[in-house]
């Protein structure tokens, strides 16, 4: 039996496999939104677009206005970032990486003073809102998304495109859209 | 100097010539039993070169015959070999393996997929190990946490009772 063919194959999806597995830089995204019900609702936040139906049926608010962001890319899993308004923090303090996902100590702070603090397991396909203290007629809620690091896909589209790669990135598409 | 061994090798092949010839027979005690001992000694040689000269092409010729009967074998082998090797991979075979690979690669696949079943709390959910509020600022204050039930599988930390803030808190 003919092994060559074989032994290329196994090579080049191997290759192919490290090429996917190298993708896997991750930055989580962090925000204090202010939620209000106004009578001309301004347009979400680019960030926020995948979930705002989620969070117009969760808090009942038109309006999803950003007063403060933060988005970290996590290297070692073990970074700290603030995301802070005029007078609210969020202070994110992650513990490693699992699994699952990242674990993440958070402190919301008014000013300097501790409102809220939460030790989470952030989920990679899971995002985090946080319903905070009423704001004048609106809410204050934190939200927390990982995301593909941007960088990265930057420095991805400036590549020229090798066929076997995006043929593959085809394949798996086509083959998460056809599995359940 | 030849010893008398080595001449009378040579005279029995008839090789003794000339004066040496003449000394090496005058030197025999008895020429008549040598002479008699000469043609025996030559019939023998004779008859031995007959029968052995015949046993050696026989020999030969059993040697080359086995070479080319072994020879004949393995070019057999050898060409069943290829014919077996290149019948085995056959198109419609060929077609049966990839369907079968592929099959159980995507049972494979939707076996490890449904690993995690509807309702158990799956590892890729956002989980809240913990939650506090100050209870000195917010003593009412409660934490509840849930899960949205659309795709978007948003964790929810629903906090009820912190002190409201004005509005000019929602500045940026």
């Amino acid at each position: 039996m003919e092994l060559r063919p074989l032994l290329i194959a196994v090579s080049v999806i191997l290759a192919m496999s490290g090429v996917s597995s190298a993708d896997a830089a991750h930055a989580v995204w962090s925000g204090l939104v202010i939620a209000e019900n106004v009578p001309q609702p301004a347009a979400i936040p680019p960030e926020l677009t995948k979930f705002e139906q989620t969070l117009k049926d969760l808090f009942g608010y038109n309006q999803f206005e950003l007063i403060g962001q933060s988005s970290k890319t996590l290297r070692t899993g073990e970074e700290d970032w603030l995301a802070s308004s005029k007078y609210f923090s969020l202070h994110v303090d992650a513990h490693g990486e699992n699994d699952s996902g990242y674990a993440l100590n958070l402190k919301l702070y008014k000013e300097k003073d501790i409102l809220l603090e939460t030790e989470a397991n952030l989920s990679r396909s899971s995002p985090l809102v946080i319903k905070g203290p009423q704001v004048g007629s609106g809410q204050l809620l934190l939200v927390l998304v990982v995301k593909d690091d941007q960088q990265t896909h930057q420095h991805r589209r400036a590549e020229p495109t090798n066929p076997i790669t995006a043929g593959w990135h085809r394949l798996r598409r086509a083959i998460h859209n056809i599995l359940p | 100097m030849k010893t008398f061994e080595e001449k009378w090798t040579a005279w029995l092949d008839g090789e003794l010539s000339g004066s040496e010839l003449i000394e090496f027979e005058s030197s025999l005690p008895d020429l008549a039993a040598a002479e008699a001992e000469k043609r025996d000694a030559q019939k023998l040689g004779a008859f031995l070169k007959k029968e052995l000269g015949a046993q050696t092409l026989s020999n030969e010729e059993f040697f080359s015959h086995q070479l080319r009967e072994r020879i004949a074998r393995e070019t057999e082998d050898r060409s069943r070999g290829r014919e077996g090797r290149s019948t085995w991979w056959t198109v419609p075979r060929l077609v049966w393996f990839g369907a079968t690979a592929l099959a159980l690669f995507v049972i494979f696949g939707i076996a490890l997929l449904r690993e995690h079943q509807p309702g158990e709390r799956s590892e890729y959910l956002t989980q809240i190990l913990h939650s506090q509020v100050d209870p000195a600022a917010n003593p009412n204050a409660t934490v509840s946490i849930f899960e949205s039930k659309n795709e978007n599988k948003v964790t929810v930390l629903w906090t009820e009772g912190l002190q409201s803030l004005p509005a000019d808190y929602a500045a940026k």
